[in-house]
């Protein structure tokens, strides 16, 4: 292995590496202090600069969890599993650290000193995405089948049902940007949309963004579908009997999870790195891919704020009866959007297709919901009411 | 017709207005008033001055603003607290309270309570601090009015057995204390106790009334009969 070789690939890992978990830190203190703000509290804000009594806005509150956690006893239940208690959180982080090299990213100095743009500049890198973010699930099973725990086994098996079928409508509403890329390379569905051409703005490509973005909440166990953690039903699901830095693992995967779906909804609906200004400043195109992965966490935040969790007939019923159904739907109406306009160029056309799609899409959408409100039942009580 | 997902975005308005709001206006912060009622020479410093001094974690001077719920407080009207207890010992928050932290023994003579009527009242009267929720089932359960929330949130104690247990007579405050610390709730139960007690009196004077007026339509039935009787004779 040559000396030029090792460079490019610290080059390539080593930002991902240093970037996502430093982000990760901020971003769990900016969790906090907004939903402090939603209820009308402060938040963190004692923690800044050790033995002063300067807060900083509670800035170092992360740094002092992340101590605490370190330090915390690692506590294994005696009739678990030892081997896969172990291996569930490790196994957890892997899969999310390994999406992140997909992603576009276009690291200025990678691009200066060797020409690589990105970790792994694969041909089929969607589909690899989805096929390593599945990897996720397991872990989420193991820990709770080797806690030994009614409560973990319960979160974990909630995590697979809910996991596997928001995979579906995820994937199926990321095959509307394939069609129209004509690429499953995240490089080449980033360029198509140079110049303000993001696929969010055309009508299927909203329609996609919105189930993406929803089955992207319930990939990553967020809520209103964190239902494999409910604190109210199973204290804390799968992860009830860690502690310590296992539990720092766990959260870890599950924040770099996160960024790394929304990483993929920027790719594949908001233009990646697109922005203005890049043509003074190529290097920008970072900021605004994190810019924009911020701004998608910002509304995860905002939803947490607000939303309150589903019950799990509500999360199973929403997943099959509705998203797959429009997602679908979507990709019908987006192949003939584009077999239309090819046939007929011209404005007239296009009108007419970007009307079509919107009209048949919001009526398709509110059927979908119509026909789950007839069906269901008045839920009957025993005690309440 | 409502747009579809219209709700999402009516509370996601109203989150989005309590977190611009919070930066700007300072009465929001209702939940966060720190020991707004003692001055700060006085705080606590350490945790060894919890309970600074005997009696006072149940003082009535440690509460924090009207919209404070923490723990169920017994009622009593103006007078001796055992001689104007509102609680019948009727039992219905021990069986509805979820947790299960309410222990009530039934007296077994009947006692005069405030309206002059004899009702039996709790001899007993436990409520468990470590067990308590704080749901306020038992406040919604209550048919006398006996039974409300507290805003009181020194509770701690170094007697993690005998300190967590809230004796009847500790839990006993007077009327004039709950209208102290919740003046809106207290107003709208006592408007609605009167009224009901009013409904309730005249329900029963209608209702002797109509007795009465029977009583006299029957008598002059009576009194016509016999007459006609005499008329046929």
């Amino acid at each position: 292995m040559s000396l030029e070789l090792i460079k490019d690939i610290l080059l390539a890992t080593v930002p991902l590496l240093v970037i996502f978990p430093s982000l990760f830190a901020f971003t769990t203190w900016m969790e906090r202090k907004a939903l402090a703000r939603i209820q009308n509290r402060i938040g963190p804000n004692k923690i800044g600069i050790p033995c002063t009594r300067i807060g900083l806005f509670g800035l170092g509150q992360p740094a002092a969890d992340g101590i605490k956690m370190i330090f915390k006893e690692d506590i294994v239940p005696r009739g678990a599993d030892k081997l896969f208690h172990l291996l569930a959180p490790i196994l957890a982080l892997i899969p999310a650290m390994l999406i992140l090299c997909f992603l576009p990213l276009e690291f200025p100095w990678g691009k200066f000193m060797s020409g690589q743009v990105q970790a792994f500049l694969l041909d089929s890198a969607v589909i690899f995405f989805f096929a390593i973010s599945g990897l996720a699930t397991l872990a989420i099973f193991m820990a709770g089948w080797a806690s030994r725990n009614k409560y973990s086994l319960l979160g974990g098996m909630r995590a697979v049902a809910q996991m596997v079928s928001y995979e579906i409508p995820l994937v199926l509403s990321a095959v509307v940007v394939v069609m129209m890329a004509g690429s499953l390379n995240a490089k080449e569905i980033a360029d198509v949309q140079t110049g303000f051409n993001w696929f969010v703005l055309t009508p299927w490509g909203l329609a996609a963004f919105i189930v993406f973005f929803v089955a992207a909440l319930a990939e990553t166990n967020r809520s209103p579908f964190d239902l494999p953690e409910a604190e109210s039903e199973i204290i804390a699901g799968y992860f009830t009997e860690y502690s310590g830095f296992k539990f720092a693992l766990f959260f870890l995967g599950e924040y770099i999870a996160m960024f790394a779906i929304s990483g993929l909804a920027v790719t594949l609906f908001l233009g990646a790195g697109d922005g203005p200004f890049l043509a003074v400043a190529p290097w920008l195109s970072v900021v605004w891919f994190i810019a924009k992965i911020f701004g998608l966490i910002a509304v995860m935040i905002w939803l947490r704020g607000t939303l309150p969790r589903l019950r799990v007939d509500q999360l199973m019923a929403f997943a099959w009866k509705f998203l797959l159904p429009l997602s679908i739907f979507n990709i019908l109406l987006a192949g003939m959007s584009h077999h239309v306009t090819v046939a007929y160029p011209g404005t007239t056309a296009q009108v007419v297709t970007w009307t079509v799609s919107l009209v048949g899409m919001y009526v398709m959408a509110k059927g979908l919901d119509k026909i789950s409100r007839s069906t269901a039942k008045p839920r009957e009580y025993l005690y309440a009411e | 017709m409502s747009i579809l997902g219209g709700g999402i975005f009516k509370g996601m308005a109203v989150t989005l207005r309590n977190f611009v709001g919070s930066y700007f206006s300072k009465e929001r912060f209702i939940t966060t008033n720190e020991y707004s009622w003692r001055p700060e020479s006085e705080l606590p410093q350490s945790i060894g001055d919890y309970p600074k001094e005997e009696g006072e974690q149940l003082s009535d001077t440690t509460t924090v603003n009207h919209y404070s719920r923490n723990f169920p407080m017994l009622l009593h009207d103006t007078g001796e607290p055992m001689d104007t207890i509102r609680c019948v010992a009727c039992q219905i928050c021990e069986r509805e309270c979820p947790p299960q932290c309410i222990y009530i023994e039934k007296s077994t003579e009947k006692k005069e309570n405030a309206d002059g009527k004899p009702q039996f009242y709790p001899a007993k009267f436990d409520i468990d601090v470590s067990v308590c929720m704080s749901c306020q089932i038992c406040v919604e359960v209550c048919p006398f009015d006996a039974i409300v929330m507290n805003s009181q949130f020194e509770l701690s104690t170094p007697d993690r057995f005998g300190g967590l247990l809230v004796r009847r007579d500790d839990l006993l405050k007077s009327n004039d204390y709950y209208h102290k610390i919740h003046p809106q709730e207290a107003a709208t139960r006592d408007e609605r106790m009167a009224a009901d007690k009013a409904a309730k009196e005249a329900k029963k004077k209608a209702a002797a009334e109509k007795a009465k007026a029977a009583a006299e339509a029957k008598a002059a039935a009576a009194e016509a009969a016999n007459e006609s009787k005499e008329d046929t004779e």
